[in-house]
């Protein structure tokens, strides 16, 4: 039976990997794509939602609209380098032809999992300003959502946005503390493992021999992305697998090690955005996040290979 | 008719702030909406069900948020009583919850009377900050937001510096604050002194003998104690009715303006201080209005009418 899934997301490079790679597997039924800010503004984000369930006929999957500001602090300049102005390397891709549901995100996610109450799983792999929001509008869902797999944070190594921080988490602190706080099983897929997943230009020879709408989508939109790997980590052309790494642990946990244990987020000041797990259980009782701490990577890559090329 | 909506933590003042509007033959109150404060939710959501059944009306009373937006809660038993109505215990009403969320069916309620409704916020204002993250589009739909909360003067009652409403919730009072909803902010200090009602004023509400006169004592009876114990003031205080006294009848608020107003979400001595920049001294644009001064013998006068 396949595993029901809204992924929030702000495509975003690397989620437009993630997100090819769910529609195209068997396992995932993919109930709809919720946007929020993070790579681009939420109003981009949305328009390259709707152009992803479009472009391989996935149209009938219904895309809603998410917060445009963080729950509580300020919405932070957002970078173009990383991901481009349009949040897709600067392709300026032609306009979606479907719409948003009128449901915004948030009604969208409590609508959802009340109709399919302890069957829907979250994959936010953006900031989680959408989960919180929905958490905090109706404290219910903590009980029927059957887990949240979330990409961000960095318990074990530094951060990417700042030195401590991973960008997900950054950008909405806050609502990342609330969501380490629910009391659905709550997975975390952050930088510890995220970077151990390298795609090389090799992988995307590969990947992109197989001349689909995905993969030529994906190779368009790349270079912006690989070059911000170079300048900023010297990677060559080489790129870390953060989004895509969600989903290959939704299909196939088994190839992540992964222990529970509490973990806080910083809101404040210089370390705004850092991920603490608090593994002695020094701090207050709060409930425990499982989070990624190893990965078998080659699994992984070929895992979302052969998702994107058959 | 007028459109209201109203949110609120309901306990005693919020309780006689409903029965005023739902009295009110020109208002319609759209919905009730229930948010953690004086009470939790749950025992708001009770007592908002019982005041709509007094008053012999169906109007949806809806569950909203059980917690503030960042913050953990905390109850004012001691003010209210432990049922936040004076201990009366009242049994609970034949009306239910309406299944809809709060804050959805705000959003809805407003988007369906854009320009044509009116807020009164008698709690912390996590409902409202929530509604305005999914659906910023509100904001310039509701007409006016009157909201009892905040001390412009800087004479708090849960701290030296704070309103208990926006103490309460920092971040939600900040967020709906600078949302750009037109709002005016009706303080704690115009519940004070010859706002409150007199022993002998209290004594001639008790002659009206009608259930809604005896229901305003009645489940203010905590309320009335602890006023005159704890902050030493005489009589009855009524901090929502006068707030909703405002809303009703805008003539009420003699004197109000606007400027530019914060409200404090990091101070150590200072959390839910509303800072009113009267002077102009920062420069910024006027975000709120502020009620400084209401027309006392009027808002009695309009409590006296409803009660009766």
């Amino acid at each position: 039976m396949s595993q029901k899934i809204i992924i929030d997301t702000d495509p975003g490079i690397d989620d437009t990997i993630a997100i090819m790679t769910a529609l195209r597997s068997p396992e995932l039924e993919v109930l709809g794509l919720t946007s929020i800010f993070g790579n681009a503004t939420t109003e981009i984000t949305t328009q390259n939602a709707l152009r992803l369930v479009e472009l391989e006929g996935h149209d009938s999957i219904p895309v809603a609209r998410g917060c445009d500001v963080p729950l509580v602090m300020e919405l932070e300049s957002i970078a173009s380098d990383v991901h481009g102005r349009d949040g897709m390397g600067n392709t300026n891709l032609p306009a979606p032809k479907g719409k948003t549901i009128d449901k915004s995100a948030v009604e969208f996610i409590i609508d959802t999992v009340h109709a399919c109450p302890g069957e829907v799983t979250l994959i936010p792999v953006g900031p989680l300003t959408n989960i919180a929001v929905a958490l905090k509008t109706d404290p219910s869902i903590a009980n029927l959502i059957k887990k949240i797999v979330l990409m961000g944070g960095a318990v074990s190594v530094p951060g990417n946005i700042s030195p401590v921080a991973e960008a997900n988490i950054y950008h909405d602190a806050h609502a990342a503390d609330i969501v380490m706080q629910a009391s659905c099983p709550v997975v975390m897929v952050g930088l510890d493992v995220t970077e151990q997943v390298i795609m090389t230009p090799q992988f995307f020879d590969e990947l992109f021999k197989a001349g689909n709408p995905a993969t030529n989508l994906i190779r368009r939109i790349l270079p912006v992305y690989q070059d911000y790997h170079d300048r900023f980590l010297g990677m060559g052309g080489s790129i870390h697998t953060h989004d895509p790494s969600a989903i290959a642990y939704l299909i196939n946990p088994d190839l992540f090690t992964t222990k529970s244990v509490p973990v806080f987020v910083e809101t404040e000041r210089r370390c705004k955005g850092k991920t603490t797990a608090d593994w002695h259980h020094q701090w207050e009782k709060r409930v425990e996040t499982e989070v990624c701490l190893e990965v078998n990577s080659s699994g992984v890559l070929d895992l979302i290979k052969e998702r994107l090329t058959k | 008719m007028r459109k209201f909506w109203i949110d609120t933590d309901t306990a005693s003042d919020d309780a006689v702030a409903i029965l005023m509007a739902l009295r009110t033959t020109d208002v319609d109150v759209l919905g009730i909406s229930v948010v953690a404060g004086n009470v939790p939710a749950e025992q708001g959501a009770k007592n908002a069900c019982y005041t709509v059944e007094l008053c012999g009306k169906k109007t949806p009373v809806y569950m909203g948020a059980t917690h503030p937006l960042l913050r953990e809660p905390e109850w004012a038993y001691f003010f209210h009583g432990e049922d936040g109505m004076g201990n009366m215990h009242y049994p609970d009403a034949s009306l239910t919850l309406a299944k809809e969320n709060a804050i959805i069916a705000f959003i809805e309620a407003v988007r369906a009377h854009a320009g044509d409704i009116n807020l009164v916020t008698l709690g912390p204002l996590t409902n409202i900050a929530l509604a305005l993250r999914i659906a910023p589009d509100i904001a310039k739909k509701i007409s006016m937001c009157y909201t009892m909360g905040g001390a412009a003067v800087t004479l708090g009652n849960v701290s030296p510096a704070a309103e208990y409403n926006i103490y309460i919730d920092p971040e939600a009072a900040k967020i709906v604050f600078h949302s750009g909803i037109p709002l005016l902010m009706v303080g704690w200090e115009h519940c004070m002194g010859d706002a409150n009602f007199s022993a002998n004023e209290m004594e001639m509400m008790r002659s009206f003998k009608t259930k809604y006169a005896d229901f305003t004592l009645d489940c203010n009876a905590t309320a009335i104690e602890t006023n005159k114990n704890w902050l030493g003031e005489p009589g009855l205080a009524l901090p929502d009715p006068v707030t909703m006294a405002v809303a009703l009848d805008p003539s009420i608020c003699t004197e109000r303006g606007s400027y530019y107003v914060d409200v404090e979400t990091v101070g150590e001595a200072t959390r839910g201080m509303t800072v009113v920049d009267k002077l102009g001294v920062t420069n910024k644009p006027a975000n709120i209005e502020v009620c400084w001064k209401i027309d006392i013998q009027a808002w009695k006068n309009l409590l006296y009418e409803r009660i009766q």
